[in-house]
């Protein structure tokens, strides 16, 4: 579960005190993720801009800002994030903006198991280490190409 | 008892506050289950931390035992924050108000802004200013309809963020209830139509056009109370009611200025 020696991070954003409570305990009790909590959706946005997030888990419905729009600029923040919205506004059309706007990785609904959630945030923060071991990959991929290609252009000079 | 056409609308008035209410009680419900599992999942795990103790192993047991110390009483809130809602929708159900009753009207208004608190919560802020009330003698569940009625055309006046301020006041013999909005206020034309049955501005399906005009029979024909309001538009509206005290005993005019 560890990557560079660093515990999975989790974010979870609900406008009631309660449900972060509640989150926070079941994932201290079953996991060694580092949990971070934020009533406020622009508190926690700020938080993902700076700080590395493997799963966002957040309420639709709140203050300021809703879960889909701070999802949204997560994505941009965070690209390789899974992200979940939790809702216990059992709305088909918020559901389906969701999945196509912010590529979600799962939809949730309140009130939630939590050995499912625990399983989706789980598959979500191996989902976020493949993401970002690819992306180290094409890098590496990217560097050996363009220094191939410089040797092939001196190889090429050396010899026409 | 009201009419029918007045529980009709009282229906449909709480049938669009419905996803709101569920809403608001799968919240609590939700934390509910998770610390219910939560407090099972700890059960489970101590009697392992405590077989074979560590210094190690004691310490994560006595996390364990505050964590479930914290739970139980995130459950006690949740339960009451459901149990509160409950209420307020007992407030209307048919079998507890259809006869003349002593009432705390202050409790009522509480009790009405519960089913309200889903749809505003997010973008209005509602203030109260509760006097000490004596018991009102009154039709509980046809006072609550008038309070939701006006409570959700204050919400539905305001576009975006805005503020509704609750008030009451005795006034000699009387109670004076103010409900005010900083909504979009009335026109001229709007505003000598407000009472008139089947007059709306809102959209198919918001509104029946019935709610002032029930709100005014129930207000002034069931209770010998007054309605009236005043209204500017850009600044919001502010709705009056004055019921009196003892049924019978006086009539309660409005306050015009």
């Amino acid at each position: 579960m560890t990557q560079n020696g660093l515990n999975p991070s989790v974010l979870i954003v609900d406008d009631e005190d309660m449900v972060i409570t509640s989150l926070k305990a079941f994932l201290q009790l079953e996991t060694d993720y580092d949990v971070h909590g934020f009533t406020d959706p622009e508190v926690a946005a700020r938080f993902a801009d700076s700080n590395r997030v493997d799963v966002a888990v957040s309420d639709y419905l709140m203050p300021k800002m809703n879960g889909i729009q701070l999802l949204a600029r997560l994505k941009e923040a965070q690209p390789e994030a899974s992200r979940v919205l939790l809702t216990g506004h059992s709305d088909k059309q918020s559901a389906i903006q969701a999945i196509n706007q912010v590529s979600l990785f799962q939809y949730l609904e309140k009130p939630w198991d939590n050995s499912q959630l625990l399983l989706v945030i789980q598959s979500g923060v191996e989902r976020a280490n493949l993401f970002r071991e690819l992306r180290q990959k094409v890098e590496e991929l990217d560097s050996a190409h363009s220094s191939l290609k410089n040797v092939q252009k001196r190889l090429l000079q050396a010899f026409l | 008892m009201t009419s029918p056409t007045a529980e009709l609308h009282q229906l449909a008035a709480i049938g669009r506050l419905l996803t709101g209410i569920v809403h608001e009680i799968n919240t609590p419900l939700g934390s509910i289950f998770s610390n219910n599992d939560v407090i099972l999942r700890s059960l489970e795990m101590l009697p392992g931390l405590l077989d074979n103790p560590t210094p190690e192993s004691l310490a994560k047991a006595r996390r364990v035992v505050e964590t479930c110390h914290n739970l139980a009483a995130v459950d006690k809130i949740a339960c009451e924050r459901i149990r509160s809602i409950i209420r307020g929708l007992k407030s209307f159900s048919r079998t507890d108000g259809s006869e003349l009753r002593k009432v705390d009207l202050n409790q009522q208004l509480l009790d009405t802004l519960k089913l309200t608190q889903a749809e505003f919560r997010k973008r209005i802020t509602v203030e109260t200013g509760l006097a000490d009330l004596p018991e009102v003698e009154c039709y509980p569940q046809m006072l609550n309809q008038v309070f939701l009625n006006l409570l959700v055309n204050a919400g539905q006046a305001i576009v975006g963020d805005g503020k509704i301020a609750v008030r009451t006041r005795l006034e000699e013999g009387c109670v004076h209830i103010s409900i005010a909005d900083n909504g979009r206020g009335m026109t001229r034309e709007q505003k000598a139509r407000a009472f008139d049955e089947g007059f709306t501005t809102k959209p198919l399906g918001e509104g029946t056009g019935l709610g002032l005009s029930i709100s005014r029979e129930i207000i002034e024909k069931q209770h010998g109370g007054s309605i009236d309001f005043e209204s500017e538009p850009g600044l919001g509206t502010t709705f009056h009611i004055r019921i009196p005290v003892r049924q019978g005993a006086s009539h309660c005019d409005s306050e015009r200025a």
